[in-house]
C-alpha cells in the first residue's frame, strides 16, 4: 500500500532537504531523469541505479533512470545536449565518450566543452588480459611469438582500444590481428573460446583474475593494477599511450553552478558512504570509488583531451 | 489482378527497393564504405552489411518475379487495404498528438488558474498531472477503434477505453516508482 | 564431470533459492518456481482462446515481469519461469477448443482437430482431452531431455571446434535455412530475411557516425528491438484482425454449442498401450524437427500424422476408428509431435544464440532486455573455480523446464480440462485493448514517443507482409541474428588478418556454405 502515499512521502522527503544536506541549497525543481549510457543489466548499469537509489534515499530527490545506449555514449551525449540545463538531466558515460569518441566523431555539438561534468565514481582498472594456463600468460611469451611472426588475436571493445593496441604493436615490432569485439565481456569470451589470444578488458576481468583463470600480463593505465601488482604498465613495454579513464556523470552546458556542486557532492556523497548499496558494489567490482568533482574534473577532462587528441593524431599518422 | 500480377508486383517493389538503396542510399548514408583500411587496420566497414542485405532483397525480388506460390489464394494489397490503413494512421497520429499534448496543455491552463505554479515537464511524476496525456490517449485509442468495427461510436467504447487505462495504470504505475507511462520520459 | 554436476546443482539452487516474491511463516518463497506455475496456467488460458496465441502472451508479459523483478540478473530466473510456463502450457491448452469446438486455439493444434473433434462428438471429450495431455506432455519431456543433454555438448562442440569464420559461415547457414523453409515460397522467404537484415543494419555499425538513419537522430542506436518484434508479429497481427472485423461487421459470432459434453468418458484401459508407440514416433520426430530453426511444429504434426496414420491403417481392429475418424492415436500423434518441437527449438536458442520460432523470439528478447544472459556458445563456458553465472542460469532454465513438465503432468490436465468453458471476449474489444497494453508495455521500456511510431511503423510493415503473403517470422528472425552475424564476420575478417576469403578458408565452413546455398537452390525447385 505504500505506494499510495509516495507522492506525500516525496513531498514530505523534499521538504526536510534544507534540514538534512548542508552541501547546497540547490533542489532539483523537479524529478531527475538519469539517462544511462550502458545496456541494462551490466555492471555499469547497476551502478548507476544504485547511485539513483542512493540519492533518493539520502536527498530525497526524485530521480528516473532511463536507458540511452549506443554510439560509444554518443547517442546519450546528443539526448542530454537537448535536455534542460537546470540539472533535472544528468547521465553517466564513460570519460572516453566525451573526449577521444567526441573528437573522433568530430560532431561539434557533441565536444567536452557542451557538457558540464559532474563527477566521476571509478576508475578503469584496464589490464591486457590472456587466459592463465594458455600460450600468452606473459608479455615475454606474447612478444616471442609476435616476433617468431605467428598471428596474434587482439581483442579490443573500443576504437580507442584498437589505436593503442596498434600503435603498442608497432613500437613492439609485432603486427598484431586487432579484433574489435562487444565489449570487455566480448574479450573474455573470445579468450575463453579460443577466439581470441590476449585483449583489454576495462576491469570486468577481477573475478577472473583473483580465482586464476585469467591473467593481467600488463597494466593498461598509468598505474599498476590492484589486481596484479607485479604487472608491468603497456607504457614500460614500449607503448606511448595509456587507456585511463573513468565512470563519470555528466550534465548539459552551462548547468546553473549551484546545481553543479549540489550533484556532484550527492554521487560523491553517496559514494564514499560506507552504507549505500552503491559503495559497496564500486569496492567490490570497479576497485573502490574514486570520485573526483569541480575544478579538478575539469583539469582531469582536459588531459583526457589532450591525451586523446594525441592519440587520434599519431594513430591517424602512423 | 492475377496472381501473376501481385507477384510481378511484389517482385519489381523488391527489386527498386533494392537498386535504389545500392545507389543511392547506402553510399550516401554509411561513413565508411565496404572496406576501410584506417590507422594501421583493415576491416569490414559499415556499408558492406547492408550492401548484402540489399543484394539479397534483390534476389528475393527476382525469385519472386519467376516462382509460384506453395499456397493458393490471391495475396494482394487492394484500394480498401490502403484506405484502412490510412484510417489506421490518422486514429494513431490523433492518439500521439493528445498523449504528448494534452498534459502540457491542462497544466497551462491550470498555471493560469493558479492550481499550480509549475510546467508539465516538473509534474511529470505527480498525480494528476502526470495521468492526463495517458487517459485521454489511450482512451481515444481504444474507443475509436472499437468504434470502427461496431461502425457507431457509444459510451461502452469509451467506458471500455477508461478501464483498459485504468487497468494499466494500476499495473505499470501504482507498484514501480520508477516507470514512466506515455508521453513523461518525453517532457 | 564433477564441475557438470557442481553447475546442475547450482542451477537447481539458483532456482529454489532465489529472491524470495514473499514469506509465509518465515520462509521465503522462491519466485522462479512460483513464476512457472503462473505462466503455465497463463499458457492454458491463452492457448485455450482462439485468436490468443503463446508468443503473444509472452510478448505483453515480458514488459510486466522486467517491471516486477527489474533489470538485475536475479531477474532471469523468475521472468524465463513464466515465459517458459507459457510456452509450455499453450501447447497443451491449444488442443482444447480444437477437441471441443473444431476450432484450433493455436496454430499447431490444427492437425488435432482431425480426430479430437470427432472423438467429442462422439461423447467422449474427456477421454479426448485425456490423451491430448499426456502425449503433448510426453512430447514436451522427452524433447526437453534431449535439450539438457545436446545444448551443452553442441554449445562446447561449437566452441571447441568452429573458428571466427565457420561461425560466421554457420550463422549465414541458419538464416538462408529459415528463409528457404518458411512460408509461401522462397522468394518471399528471402525477400522476408533480407528486409530483416536490413532494418537490423539501420543505425549500429561500428563507425560513430551511425548509418542509413537518414540523418534521425532517434534511430542512432537502431530501431529498438521490442519495438521491430512486437510491431512485426503483434501490431500486424491486431492491425489485420481488425480489418478484418471491420469487414466482417460487429455481429458475427454465431458459435456452435458442442453437443454432449458430458459422457461417462475418460481414459479407457489399454488406451495408454494403444497410444504409446504413436507418442514414441511423434516425440522424435518433433524432436527432430524442433532442432532445426525454422520449421515448425506444424511440419512435424503432419509428418507424424501420416506415418501414424500408415501404421495405423495396417494394425487396426475392425472395432477402431480409423485416422480422422476419431481415433485416439490421432491426437497422440500430432500432439507428442508438436509439442515435442518446443523443447528442441531451444537446443540451436541457447547453443548458438539461433531462435527457431516466435516462442524462441520472445526469449532471447527477454535476455537481451534484461542483460546479463546472453544466448550462445559462450554460455557453456564450464569455468572453475570462478563460476560461470551464465551457465548457472541456462541450468536453472533446464531447472524451469522440468519444473514446468511436472506441473503439466499434475495439474495441467485439471485446468486444461477446466478452460472449455472460458468465456471469450470479444474482438472489436479484446484487439484495441491488446494494442493499447503492447504500446503502453514498450513505451514503459523504451521512454520515448518515438519508439512507439517505429512500434506501429513495424506494425504496417508486418500488416502488409501478412496481406503480401510473405512470412514475417524469417523477419524477425533476421532482425535477430543479423547483428551477431556482422560482428561475427567484423571479428572473423580481423582475426585472419583481413583476408577477404575467409569464409572458405576451411572445409567445415565451405561445407556450411555450399549447404546455405543448397537449401535455397533445392527448396526453390520444388
Amino acid at each position: 500500500m505504500k505506494h499510495l502515499f509516495k507522492p506525500l512521502a516525496v513531498a514530505a522527503a523534499a521538504f526536510c532537504v534544507p534540514a538534512t544536506t548542508m552541501a547546497a541549497d540547490w533542489t532539483p525543481p523537479g524529478p531527475i531523469t538519469m539517462m544511462i549510457g550502458f545496456a541494462a543489466g551490466g555492471g555499469a548499469d547497476t551502478q548507476a541505479r544504485l547511485i539513483a537509489q542512493g540519492i533518493e534515499e539520502k536527498y530525497g530527490w526524485k530521480i528516473l533512470p532511463k536507458q540511452v545506449t549506443g554510439n560509444s555514449g554518443l547517442s546519450l551525449a546528443s539526448e542530454l545536449a537537448a535536455a534542460p540545463a537546470d540539472g533535472t538531466a544528468i547521465g553517466m558515460v564513460v570519460s572516453e565518450s566525451l573526449t577521444y569518441s567526441a573528437l573522433a566523431a568530430d560532431n561539434p555539438d557533441l565536444q567536452l566543452e557542451k557538457f558540464t561534468p559532474l563527477a566521476t565514481t571509478a576508475s578503469f582498472e584496464l589490464g591486457l588480459v590472456a587466459m592463465a594456463d594458455g600460450p600468452f600468460n606473459t608479455w615475454d611469451k606474447t612478444k616471442a611469438a609476435g616476433e617468431a611472426g605467428d598471428p596474434i588475436r587482439f581483442g579490443v571493445a573500443s576504437d580507442r582500444q584498437a589505436d593503442v593496441a596498434y600503435l603498442f604493436g608497432k613500437q613492439a615490432g609485432i603486427d598484431f590481428n586487432i579484433v574489435p569485439v562487444k565489449g570487455g565481456a566480448g574479450v573474455m569470451n573470445g579468450l575463453r573460446g579460443g577466439d581470441l589470444d590476449i585483449g583489454f578488458v576495462a576491469g570486468a576481468q577481477s573475478k577472473a583474475v583473483q580465482q586464476g583463470e585469467l591473467v593481467n600480463i600488463a597494466s593498461g593505465i598509468s598505474t599498476t593494477l590492484k589486481d596484479s601488482p607485479d604487472a608491468p604498465m603497456i607504457t614500460d613495454l614500449g607503448s606511448a599511450f595509456s587507456l585511463d579513464g573513468y565512470f563519470m556523470f555528466i550534465a548539459p552546458g552551462d548547468l546553473d553552478p549551484a546545481a553543479r556542486e549540489a550533484l556532484g557532492a550527492a554521487i560523491e556523497d553517496v559514494l564514499n558512504d560506507p552504507e549505500t548499496e552503491a559503495h559497496k558494489l564500486v569496492s567490490k567490482g570497479f576497485g573502490g570509488a574514486d570520485v573526483i568533482t569541480g575544478e579538478a574534473l575539469d583539469a582531469k577532462m582536459q588531459e583526457l583531451l589532450d591525451n586523446a587528441a594525441e592519440l587520434l593524431d599519431a594513430a591517424n599518422a602512423g | 489482378m492475377s496472381r501473376d500480377k501481385a507477384n510481378l508486383g511484389l517482385g519489381l517493389v523488391a527489386i527498386g527497393l533494392a537498386l535504389v538503396a545500392v545507389l543511392a542510399w547506402v553510399p550516401n548514408d554509411t561513413a565508411t564504405g565496404v572496406i576501410v583500411a584506417k590507422r594501421g587496420r583493415v576491416s569490414i566497414g559499415d556499408a558492406m552489411a547492408p550492401m548484402a542485405a540489399f543484394g539479397l532483397v534483390a534476389l528475393a525480388g527476382l525469385l519472386i518475379l519467376f516462382e509460384k506460390t506453395r499456397t493458393e489464394g490471391a495475396a494482394r494489397l487492394s484500394a480498401a487495404n490502403v484506405r484502412f490503413l490510412l484510417l489506421l494512421t490518422g486514429v494513431f497520429l490523433l492518439t500521439m498528438v493528445l498523449m504528448r499534448w494534452s498534459g502540457p496543455a491542462v497544466t497551462g491552463f491550470g498555471q493560469l488558474a493558479g492550481l499550480t505554479e509549475h510546467g508539465y515537464r516538473d509534474l511529470r511524476d505527480t498525480v494528476p498531472w502526470k495521468y492526463i496525456g495517458f487517459v485521454i490517449g489511450g482512451t481515444t485509442l481504444v474507443a475509436s477503434l472499437m468504434s470502427l468495427v461496431e461502425r457507431r461510436v457509444t459510451w461502452r467504447a469509451i467506458l471500455v477505453g477508461l478501464l483498459a487505462v485504468a487497468a494499466l495504470i494500476a499495473v505499470f504505475d501504482l507498484p514501480f516508482p520508477d516507470l514512466l507511462l506515455p508521453p513523461n520520459g518525453d517532457t | 564431470m564433477t564441475e557438470v554436476l557442481n553447475y546442475v546443482w547450482l542451477g537447481v539452487l539458483a532456482v529454489f533459492q532465489g529472491p524470495g516474491l514473499f514469506t509465509v511463516l518465515g520462509v521465503s518463497i522462491p519466485a522462479a518456481p512460483l513464476m512457472v506455475v503462473g505462466g503455465l496456467l497463463t499458457g492454458i488460458a491463452v492457448g485455450a482462446t482462439p485468436g490468443l496465441a503463446g508468443p503473444m502472451a509472452m510478448a505483453i508479459s515480458l514488459p510486466i515481469l522486467i517491471s516486477v523483478f527489474g533489470f538485475t540478473p536475479d531477474a532471469i530466473l523468475p521472468v524465463f519461469g513464466f515465459l517458459l510456463g507459457i510456452m509450455k502450457g499453450a501447447t497443451v491448452g491449444g488442443a482444447v477448443p480444437a477437441i471441443l469446438f473444431n476450432m484450433p486455439g493455436t496454430p499447431d493444434a490444427l492437425m488435432t482437430t482431425l480426430d479430437g473433434y470427432p472423438m467429442a462428438r462422439k461423447g467422449q471429450p474427456r477421454r479426448a482431452l485425456r490423451i491430448a495431455q499426456l502425449s503433448s506432455v510426453t512430447g514436451d519431456t522427452f524433447s526437453d531431455l534431449v535439450l539438457f543433454v545436446c545444448a551443452p555438448f553442441l554449445a562446447v562442440f561449437v566452441e571447441a571446434y568452429l573458428d571466427l569464420p565457420e561461425k560466421t559461415a554457420l550463422l549465414i547457414l541458419s538464416i538462408s535455412f529459415i528463409a528457404a523453409v518458411m512460408g509461401a515460397s522462397v522468394g518471399r522467404g528471402l525477400l522476408s530475411v533480407g528486409l530483416g537484415l536490413v532494418a537490423a543494419f539501420v543505425g549500429t555499425g561500428q563507425a560513430l557516425t551511425p548509418r542509413l538513419t537518414g540523418g534521425v537522430g532517434g534511430l542512432a542506436d537502431g530501431f529498438p528491438l521490442v519495438s521491430a518484434i512486437l510491431g512485426v508479429l503483434i501490431l500486424g497481427e491486431i492491425f489485420k484482425g481488425i480489418e478484418d472485423l471491420i469487414a466482417k461487421g460487429p455481429k458475427h459470432r454465431a458459435e456452435e454449442a458442442p453437443e454432449d459434453v458430458e459422457g461417462g468418458d475418460d481414459l479407457q484401459p489399454g488406451d495408454i498401450g494403444r497410444i504409446a508407440p504413436h507418442v514414441a514416433r511423434g516425440a522424435v520426430i518433433g524432436t527432430i524437427i524442433g532442432a532445426l530453426p525454422g520449421v515448425g511444429s506444424t511440419l512435424a504434426a503432419t509428418l507424424s500424422y501420416t506415418f501414424g496414420n500408415r501404421r495405423h491403417e495396417k494394425r487396426r481392429k475392425p472395432t477402431q476408428a480409423a485416422f480422422g475418424k476419431g481415433a485416439p492415436e490421432g491426437i497422440a500423434s500430432t500432439e507428442a509431435a508438436n509439442s515435442a518441437v518446443s523443447g528442441a527449438n531451444l537446443i540451436p536458442v541457447l547453443s548458438l544464440g539461433i531462435p527457431g520460432n516466435a516462442a524462441a523470439v520472445f526469449l532471447i528478447l527477454a535476455a537481451d532486455s534484461i542483460g546479463g544472459f546472453n544466448p550462445g556458445p559462450a554460455v557453456f563456458n564450464f569455468t572453475a573455480p570462478e563460476v560461470n553465472p551464465e551457465l548457472v542460469t541456462a541450468f536453472g532454465i533446464f531447472t524451469l523446464m522440468a519444473i514446468g513438465n511436472l506441473l503439466n503432468w499434475t495439474i495441467g490436465g485439471w485446468f486444461m480440462r477446466s478452460m472449455g468453458v472460458l468465456a471469450r471476449v470479444p474482438g472489436q474489444i479484446l484487439l484495441p485493448v491488446v494494442l493499447l497494453l503492447t504500446l503502453t508495455a514498450i513505451y514503459v521500456q523504451e521512454t520515448s514517443l518515438f519508439a512507439l511510431w517505429v512500434t506501429f511503423g513495424f506494425g504496417v510493415l508486418g500488416y502488409l507482409f501478412r496481406r503480401s503473403d510473405v512470412p514475417v517470422l524469417p523477419f524477425v528472425i533476421a532482425f535477430i541474428l543479423a547483428r551477431p552475424l556482422e560482428q561475427t564476420a567484423r571479428e572473423a575478417f580481423a582475426a585472419t588478418g583481413g583476408d577477404p576469403w575467409f569464409l572458405f578458408g576451411s572445409a567445415t565452413s565451405i561445407l556450411f556454405m555450399a549447404a546455405a546455398v543448397g537449401s535455397v537452390v533445392v527448396l526453390s525447385r520444388k
